[in-house]
């Protein structure tokens, strides 16, 4: 009889599961839509670049629905449909008008409308996607809707945005206007970027502003078109990677900061492949004498290049040890493989595009590498100056201790290297910038000012838009008085009248 | 034999008018089944007769008359308004009077005044016969748009599209999609047999003003009945884009066949979900019970409403698609323009609903009550017949 309950009740199980199968939960649904969507992008169709996009923007959504707080999450991401639509648009207007093929050498002149159109369907959807419309530019302030990775989930979404202008880069290069566009969009992106990394104490903020940065730099190397796009991939790989790997990193513990040789392995990693990356950029946007839009590109990237190259000497500080009893890890970790194949990457992509016709005259080759050699520079001296306060400040607190004032002894302020530094706290929270106050205060007001402008104008058209049709909204909402609208359509239908045939 | 020769002509009679519209017929008798055995008083099997008229309509629209539109329009109206009791539905019966009524006698004010002044009643005739100038100019020119009103307002485009967002909040499921399948239908032909085309102007009014509309929509049923006046006005664009071809009747009926039988089919499976769909709930709102106890359905049952909205993939992204190539290829490039507005906005609706339909997650056991099998099966229905319809078109090529 135990037997035969025993055998129903697994039965009785077994039906349940087939009649209501278990349900993924939000975090692996969510996944299941995101990674597929990330590897459509790379394909050259772009149909497969949209229902990529799409596939994200359903992802973020999931993911955001099942948050603890889904009001605010939902219409948080809601605008990642924007960049889909675009996409769309663009795959159908190639399905319509078939002339519109970006290979021909000459374009039908009717076609032009169309190529414009698609030009800046797919420029709209990479650059919002890359935070550089003002549409949703400050999205990589706050961490994303999954729990889990909440932090560094945001950096997909520039990262999407550059396989969406990297791959599908004869759309939009081809036509000069939208071109020209770009260029202004993505010099202004990499400068506020940087800037909002420079300002933000928390560090998982700043390297979620540098991952934006480095794709907009290595897009405006795609619009540049100076080199190769494969190395332009590399060296995106290079600096992107090692930002995402820092913030993923901050997740696990801050696991690439642990220890003096691994915070230096970092500092030097993410400094080369960063300058690395925008050297090619402003050795293209040197100014000649008669060129004034690239005589104000060219500071701008040097100004943001430099601010990147603080932030990456400067702020990767060693994470201080709590454990009592340290574990054994082995001798090379996947955080030291990281640094090390960043290290890698970034000189034999520039070697690349040396080989591949990349030929910069000495004078804007040494000029290029000025802005990065600068920003570390500062950051290394600003790190000692601070240094150097920290061990007066410990000077004096053991003086006061000697002399029984009972400040806290200076043994508290970390375990192992750099027992003169003051306390940092864990992942995630303020790091020094060794920056100085007025400086971080600078960039942070500096930023806040674009953003609040551009937002202005974008809710200012929205409300026109929206009083505009307003009107038209309240006459379809069923009511018997909509049929008032029935004479509208009448009177319409006199006015054009004489176009009737 | 094998499995391929049999699945093969199968999923190939859903190319064919007769089938799809079958398979409509078929959902519309299982959902006014539901209705009775839920309300066995109320409901009796005579209601049901008035449908195969309507079909018919869907399937033959060549067959649709001038003396056909009042009777079919009557006998719609008629269906509505017979239960004085059902308040929803007599009172759209009584719109639809209020509009196809005045819309019908001026059309037919309208074709007397216009025979009266060129002296004949053959349309080909009456052409001739304008086109020598005739005075007095103002009585020829009143009464031509006139005689085109009825084709207009049945074709729900914009700015005649209200009438199409009531029905579908109004009418029963069972009867609202073929009635508006069936009324776009005679709305095509009556335009089409006037006419030579029509300037693309009135298309591309249609698609911005039904744009705006679609996105200022909140209940489910009237995005269904706003989808469809943008239907009304891909067939517009279709018939402006053939404007001045020698064989435009030809052309437009050969246009009017997959158009028909898709409207017929993707509405009947909209116009279901959309009784599911919660209205206008806020982006932070438990899902709908459909979508909470049967998530598999709900998403096969969101086909017809997807390619309603022309999304990648679905049969009706063949019917947009197809229109926007006519356009593209005869140099409307204003028309194609506001075509793509459109598509967008049709395509945001639809995936706003979805996710509306999604909701959050519910705390606590889902709901008791599940949705009635019949409904659910009417949604499997109508999406595989959509689905088959759309295989059979990717088989032979869309000939929209």
């Amino acid at each position: 009889m135990v037997v035969l309950d025993t055998v129903g009740g697994r039965v009785k199980r077994g039906v349940r599961l087939l009649t209501t199968p278990p349900r993924p939960g939000a975090q692996i649904t969510g996944m299941l839509l995101c990674i597929p969507g990330m590897m459509l992008l790379w394909l050259p169709s772009l149909w497969a670049a949209a229902l990529g996009i799409e596939l994200i923007g359903t992802a973020f959504w999931w993911w955001a629905r099942a948050a603890p707080d889904p009001g605010r999450e939902i219409p948080r991401w809601a605008w990642l449909r924007r960049p889909a639509g675009a996409l769309w648009l663009a795959a159908a207007l190639h399905t319509v008008v078939p002339g519109l093929s970006h290979q021909l050498a000459m374009f039908r002149q009717s076609l032009e409308l169309w190529r414009h159109v698609d030009a800046i369907a797919v420029m709209w959807a990479g650059l919002e996607l890359l935070a550089a419309l003002p549409l949703a530019r400050p999205y990589s302030d706050l961490p994303g809707p999954l729990l889990g990775i909440r932090p560094w989930l945001p950096a997909l979404l520039p990262a999407a945005g550059f396989a969406v202008l990297w791959r599908q880069s004869p759309h939009w290069t081809q036509v000069a206007v939208v071109r020209n566009i770009a260029e202004v969009l993505l010099v202004l992106t990499a400068v506020l970027a940087a800037l909002r990394a420079f300002g933000r104490r928390r560090w998982t903020a700043s390297l979620r502003w540098l991952v934006v940065s480095d794709c907009a730099m290595a897009v405006l190397l795609v619009d540049l078109a100076k080199v190769l796009p494969g190395v332009v991939l590399m060296l995106w790989l290079a600096a992107f990677g090692g930002h995402s790997f820092l913030l993923a990193g901050e997740l696990r513990g801050a696991a690439p900061r642990r220890g003096v040789v691994l915070s230096l392995l970092w500092r030097m990693s993410t400094f080369v492949t960063s300058a690395a990356l925008t050297w090619p950029a402003l050795v293209s946007m040197f100014p000649a004498s008669t060129e004034r839009l690239s005589a104000l590109g060219f500071p701008a990237v040097g100004i943001a290049t430099m601010l990147t190259a603080w932030i990456n000497v400067g702020r990767i500080v060693e994470a201080p040890e709590r454990r009592t009893l340290m574990r054994a890890d082995p001798a090379v970790t996947f955080s030291h493989l990281g640094a090390l194949l960043g290290l890698v990457i970034a000189p034999v992509a520039l070697l690349g595009a040396l080989v591949t016709g990349f030929h910069p005259s000495p004078l804007a080759g040494l000029a290029s590498i000025l802005p990065a050699l600068a920003g570390g520079g500062l950051a290394l001296w600003s790190r000692g100056r601070a240094r150097a306060e920290a061990r007066a400040r410990v000077q004096a607190a053991l003086e006061a201790a000697h002399d029984g004032h009972g400040t806290r002894p200076a043994a508290a302020y970390g375990r192992g290297g750099h027992r003169a530094e003051p306390p940092v706290r864990d992942e995630g929270s303020a790091q020094p910038t060794h920056a100085g106050l007025a400086l971080r205060q600078f960039a942070r007001v500096t930023f806040n000012v674009v953003v609040t402008l551009e937002r202005t104008v974008v809710s200012l058209i929205a409300r026109f838009a929206n009083a505009v049709t307003s009107p038209l909204r309240d006459l379809n909402s069923g009511d018997a008085q909509d049929y008032l609208l029935f004479l509208v359509g009448l009177s319409v239908l006199v006015l054009v009248l004489p176009l009737l045939r | 034999m094998s499995l391929s020769a049999i699945v093969t002509p199968v999923v190939g009679s859903f190319g064919t008018a007769l089938v799809p519209t079958a398979v409509a017929l078929a959902v519309a008798l299982l959902l006014f089944l539901l209705e009775r055995r839920q309300d066995p008083q109320a409901a009796t099997v005579a209601p049901f007769a008035a449908l195969p008229p309507l079909a018919g309509v869907v399937v033959a629209p060549a067959r649709a008359t001038f003396v056909l539109v009042p009777l079919v329009v009557g006998l719609a109206v008629a269906m509505m308004a017979r239960n004085r009791r059902d308040l929803l539905h007599s009172e759209c019966g009584l719109k639809l009077l209020w509009v196809l009524g005045p819309a019908l006698a001026l059309s037919w004010a309208g074709m007397e005044l216009l025979t009266l002044s060129t002296g004949t009643s053959v349309f080909a005739e009456q052409w001739a016969v304008l086109q020598l100038g005739l005075e007095p100019r103002f009585l020829w020119s009143t009464a031509l748009p006139l005689s085109l009103l009825t084709g207009v307002v049945l074709l729900g485009a914009a700015p005649f599209h209200f009438w199409m967002a009531d029905l579908f909040h109004g009418a029963r499921a069972w009867l609202a999609p073929l009635t508006a399948a069936a009324f776009q239908v005679m709305g095509a032909m009556w335009l089409a047999r006037r006419l030579t085309g029509i300037e693309a102007i009135a298309s591309a009014v249609a698609f911005i003003a039904g744009a705006a509309t679609l996105l200022g929509q909140r209940r489910p049923e009237r995005r269904v009945g706003t989808l469809a006046s943008l239907h009304g006005g891909l067939m517009l664009a279709a018939l402006a884009a053939a404007h001045g071809r020698e064989d435009f009747v030809d052309a437009s009926r050969a246009m009017m066949g997959p158009w028909a039988t898709h409207l017929a089919l993707a509405y009947t499976g909209a116009s279901i979900l959309a009784r599911f769909l919660p209205v206008a709930p806020g982006l932070a709102a438990p899902g709908a019970t459909l979508f909470r106890r049967h998530p598999i359905t709900a998403l096969v049952g969101a086909l017809p409403l997807l390619s309603l909205a022309g999304v990648p993939g679905t049969p009706g992204a063949l019917v947009w698609l197809d229109t926007a190539s006519t356009l593209a290829a005869t140099g409307h490039p204003g028309v194609l323009a506001a075509l793509a507005v459109a598509w967008l906005a049709a395509f945001a609706t639809a995936i706003q609903q979805l996710r509306e339909g999604f909701g959050i997650p519910a705390q606590g056991q889902p709901p008791e009550r599940p949705t009635p099998w019949a409904a659910r099966g009417a949604l499997w229905l109508a999406a595989l017949g959509l689905a088959a319809m759309g295989a059979a078109w990717l088989g032979r090529g869309f000939a929209g």
